[in-house]
């Protein structure tokens, strides 16, 4: 089996569009929330969300009109863009090598599919949008990124709701491990919208404000639910030897990873899917728990959730589970769907790098039910070595790699 | 490649507008049954066209166990009926695997449709506050795959995957992925999509639609028709296959995916990244152009399409193209988007299977251009081997599966 | 409807769509080799315009236009056929 280089990254979150500024801002505890006004918030009592308000993207996105492209394209172009020069891949290198794509989301762009479905109900239906048309497919992103970025490898979009960024980058993983593919850009996105909002404030999934202003803390006694946040990240996957061969910075290397679904239909995953999909991770990696550096967890502040998941680490790390350090960055950057998984990582990739895990902000008493865990209320120094991703969705997908530098 | 396990196809289950179930379908594809009517599910009075491929006679309780029929979409009703006859068909007894290790891998356009046309129907009358949860239960295209573990308790890897006219054939590379790394033991994978509005809109707009027929290849082709349907294929490792003594419908001998990069709705005019995908497939297979004995079109019926997939099958098998018989199902089943290239994998199953080609139906008059052999109107004897796929979507997204005939 | 305020209007409408200038945009240029446009932007522009004067356009009027002229020309027509 082949080895898989991490080589660059690309991120477009709130806090800014680089890995390291991403890895500062969570190393000091910087907040993610931005107070939504209430023409924002609908018919919500929620308050909290981490919009990314000062995207611009004709900083990233020249030369070619922007029309065609919707938010989302636009958020995963401008990452690809990072991506591609961060790794050093230059226009004339992508003549020559088809380079792949496989994006994570959960709702490719719900937004400019309800206003392509809402144009046609108001105006009739010989009037709606061509172009938004193009974008109702969950896989627009990924191809208008390709097009403009002349991507030509394998063009793929994995929809696990809030897992898909880290099953795309399993899915990316597997392709170069077993040999069929030697560069993939590999991620997530999701921007946040109205629609997506509303949708979650209706399912009863997000943060309730009880009239204080903080933004919903993973693990913490006052979690009711979680703040909708948004992104797009995305990783340059190379097989090792050829990153190695044309000289690229290898920045870290995927081990493995693993998933695994819940199917009791009740929406929630049980702690029992959670610790499989961890089990597996360290299986495909050939690691055994005790060798783990740090996890980054997938809690956002749901209520079941973040409880299973710590149930899940407890039992997976077993007499390690109170040593090993415990981050959620999701205290910070909210929920952001099909990104979550991938900025997980970039954010842990840096963690290693540097040798500082950002802390859980403002985590200050995990509640009752929580497992004892060495969960980091500040951020701390940490050993290089290797990472776990967790992603758990609310509605049974649970999904863990493992990352090394 | 030698050490790569063997993958085969051991069931296979579909709900389409020309019948249900391995059985009815074939025999409606070789009599050359149409599925076309006018579009039934909403008021088609504002539109230039009206003809559609829907299916009239699904029972969802005659599929649905274990969920409730009135809380999931009409696309993971499909998918757990199609799902389901692909395990019958299989002969897999449940209660002898381990379902950690039994995954499912979805394609798809459009997921569940209906629940946001009902948000945004809300949304223009002012009634948002009463949305209720179905934009996250129902709505998301990943609770497709979702309803089909929990229906049948499978606890392994699931996964959509939402290349939209491709998906399918998306779905069953990573299903068979999957398999060869030992992630899982069984893997099920299809497509499921139901007809939408918003997508019959879409295509309307683009005037892709055909107002009486759809006519792959003809010289007087008019559009596509959309449709609806599911089909899965239970694919597991060959030798377990051999233990269990199941029959076995043939290997899923590899694939090729590729990016057009070129534009969102039309296909690269020198059929270039189709060909790289057909090329790629025939490699990873070890299988030679000479040796396919029938392709599966994508055929959507549109002028474009059908005329770039021939330029597309020329460049990849030169002079070889005019002596493989080619012909598109979608004459007589419609588009049914993302689970169009799963039930064309099972046809070329099925074709392998039954050593027989479905026609290219509504062939009056062939075009000039598209002038290979299209099986037209009538199902054909063959010898097939070697049945390749072919399957393309929006974003420049191209697929090519290949199936080979499982050696004893 | 004057012809000068239809001709605005169309531009207007290609302005949208591709972000060029109205002002700067010539009632002789071609979609295809003067403004670089692809099929969907052809046909949203199409759109654009027939939602701004009220009207459907056939199949066979969509597919004859080449040039901005083409566009204005089967705007005058439409409007003037109703008026008529």
């Amino acid at each position: 089996m082949k080895r898989v280089a991490i080589t660059g990254a690309g991120v477009i979150t709130s806090f800014g569009d680089s890995p390291a500024a991403l890895h500062s801002a969570l190393s000091d505890g910087e907040k993610a929330a931005y107070r939504l006004e209430d023409c924002e918030a609908g018919v919500s009592a929620c308050r909290q969300g981490g919009h990314i308000g000062s995207f611009q993207p004709e900083t990233y996105l020249k030369g070619k009109p922007l029309r065609a492209l919707d938010r989302t394209g636009r958020i995963v172009a401008a990452a690809a863009k990072l991506a591609l020069e961060n790794s050093g891949w230059t226009a004339e290198i992508l003549c020559k090598h088809d380079v792949g794509l496989v994006l994570g989301t959960m709702f490719g762009s719900v937004h400019t599919i309800s206003e392509f479905d809402r144009r046609g109900l108001t105006h009739g239906a010989s009037y709606v949008s061509p172009m938004d048309f193009a974008n109702t497919v969950l896989n627009a992103a990924a191809g208008q990124t390709a097009i403009w970025h002349n991507l030509r490898g394998i063009n793929s979009t994995i929809a696990c709701g809030a897992t898909s960024g880290l099953m795309a980058l399993g899915y990316a993983a597997d392709l170069i491990r077993h040999g069929s593919q030697t560069a993939l850009l590999a991620g997530g996105a999701d921007e946040f919208c109205f629609e997506a909002f509303c949708g979650f404030d209706q399912a009863g999934l997000l943060c309730r404000c009880n009239g204080h202003s903080e933004f919903p803390v993973p693990f913490s006694a006052q979690r009711s639910g979680f703040a909708l946040g948004e992104g797009a990240v995305l990783l340059m996957l190379e097989e090792w030897s050829a990153a190695v061969d044309r000289g690229a910075p290898i920045l870290g290397e995927i081990r493995g990873h693993g998933s695994s679904y819940d199917p009791a239909a009740n929406g929630e995953c049980g702690p029992e899917t959670i610790a499989q999909a961890m089990n597996s991770a360290l299986y495909d990696s050939g690691i055994r728990a005790a060798e783990v550096s740090c996890i980054s967890a997938s809690a956002n502040g749901s209520v079941f959730a973040d409880r299973n998941e710590a149930m899940a680490i407890r039992a997976t790390f077993n007499g390690s589970g109170d040593a090993v350090p415990v981050t959620a960055i999701k205290s910070m950057v909210g929920e952001a769907l099909g990104a979550s998984g991938a900025l997980q990582t970039v954010a842990l990739l840096q963690s290693l790098q540097t040798g500082v895990l950002p802390g859980i902000r403002g985590l200050e008493q995990p509640g009752p039910e929580i497992p004892a865990l060495n969960l980091c209320r500040r951020k701390q120094d940490i050993n290089a070595g290797f990472g776990l991703i967790n992603s758990v969705g609310f509605d049974g997908n649970a999904c863990s790699l493992m990352i090394s530098v | 490649m030698n050490s790569v396990p063997s993958i085969v196809v051991t069931g296979l289950g579909m709900v389409t507008p020309i019948g249900t179930g391995r059985e009815e379908f074939w025999n409606a594809l070789i009599a050359g049954k149409c599925g076309f009517g006018p579009v039934q599910s909403f008021n088609t009075s504002g539109y230039s066209v009206h003809l559609g491929a829907e299916i009239l006679d699904f029972e969802p309780k005659d599929h649905v166990v274990r969920l409730r029929t009135r809380v999931i979409g009409r696309s993971s009703q499909l998918a757990i009926a199609a799902a389901r006859l692909a395990l019958t068909d299989a002969s897999l007894d449940l209660e002898t695997i381990d379902r950690r290790r039994a995954g499912v891998c979805v394609g798809t356009t459009s997921g569940e449709p209906h629940f946001i046309e009902r948000f945004d129907d809300r949304y223009v009358q002012g009634d948002i506050a009463n949305a209720g949860d179905g934009l996250i239960r129902g709505y998301p295209c990943h609770v497709v795959p979702s309803h089909v573990a929990a229906e049948l308790e499978f606890a392994g890897e699931t996964m959509m995957i939402p290349t939209a006219c491709a998906a399918g054939n998306y779905a069953i590379a990573h299903a068979s992925d999957v398999l060869r790394a030992g992630r899982a033991d069984i893997m099920l994978a299809g497509g499921a999509d139901c007809f939408s509005r918003i997508t019959y809109t879409g295509f309307a707009r683009l005037g892709a639609i055909a107002p009486e027929l759809c006519q792959p290849f003809d010289r007087n082709r008019k559009g596509m028709v959309p449709g609806e349907g599911a089909g899965f294929l239970l694919l597991e490792r060959k030798d377990q296959a051999i233990a269990r003594g199941a029959r076995i419908y043939c290997e899923v001998a590899g694939y090729g995916l590729s990016c057009d990069a070129h534009h969102m709705t039309a296909a690269h005019p020198q059929g270039e990244g189709a060909s790289r995908a057909m090329v790629m497939a025939l490699k990873q297979s070890g299988v030679a152009a000479e040796d396919v004995d029938y392709i599966s079109a994508h055929g959507t019926g549109t002028p474009t399409n059908d005329r770039l997939e021939t330029i597309a099958m020329k460049k990849t098998f030169g002079e070889l193209a005019y002596r493989i018989p080619v012909s598109s199902v979608k004459s007589m089943l419609g588009h049914t988007m993302g689970a169009a290239s799963a039930i064309e994998a099972a046809v070329c199953a099925l074709a392998i299977t039954h050593q027989q080609i479905p026609p290219t139906m509504n062939l009056h008059e062939q075009d000039p251009e598209c002038d290979l052999d299209f099986v037209p109107n009538q199902a054909r004897k063959r010898k097939v081997k070697v049945a390749m796929n072919n399957a393309y979507a929006f974003g420049g997204n191209n697929s090519s599966l290949l199936f080979r005939a499982s050696a004893a | 409807m004057e012809l000068e305020v239809i001709k605005i209007k169309v531009k207007e409408a290609i302005q949208q769509v591709t972000g060029v200038d109205a002002a700067g945009i010539s009632d002789s240029a071609s979609y295809i080799d003067d403004l670089d446009l692809d099929s969907l932007a052809i046909l949203e522009i199409a759109v654009a315009v027939e939602s701004e004067f009220k009207f459907q356009a056939t199949d066979e009027e969509l597919s004859s236009i080449r040039t901005v002229e083409d566009t204005i020309t089967l705007v005058k027509r439409r409007i003037f056929a109703e008026v008529a």
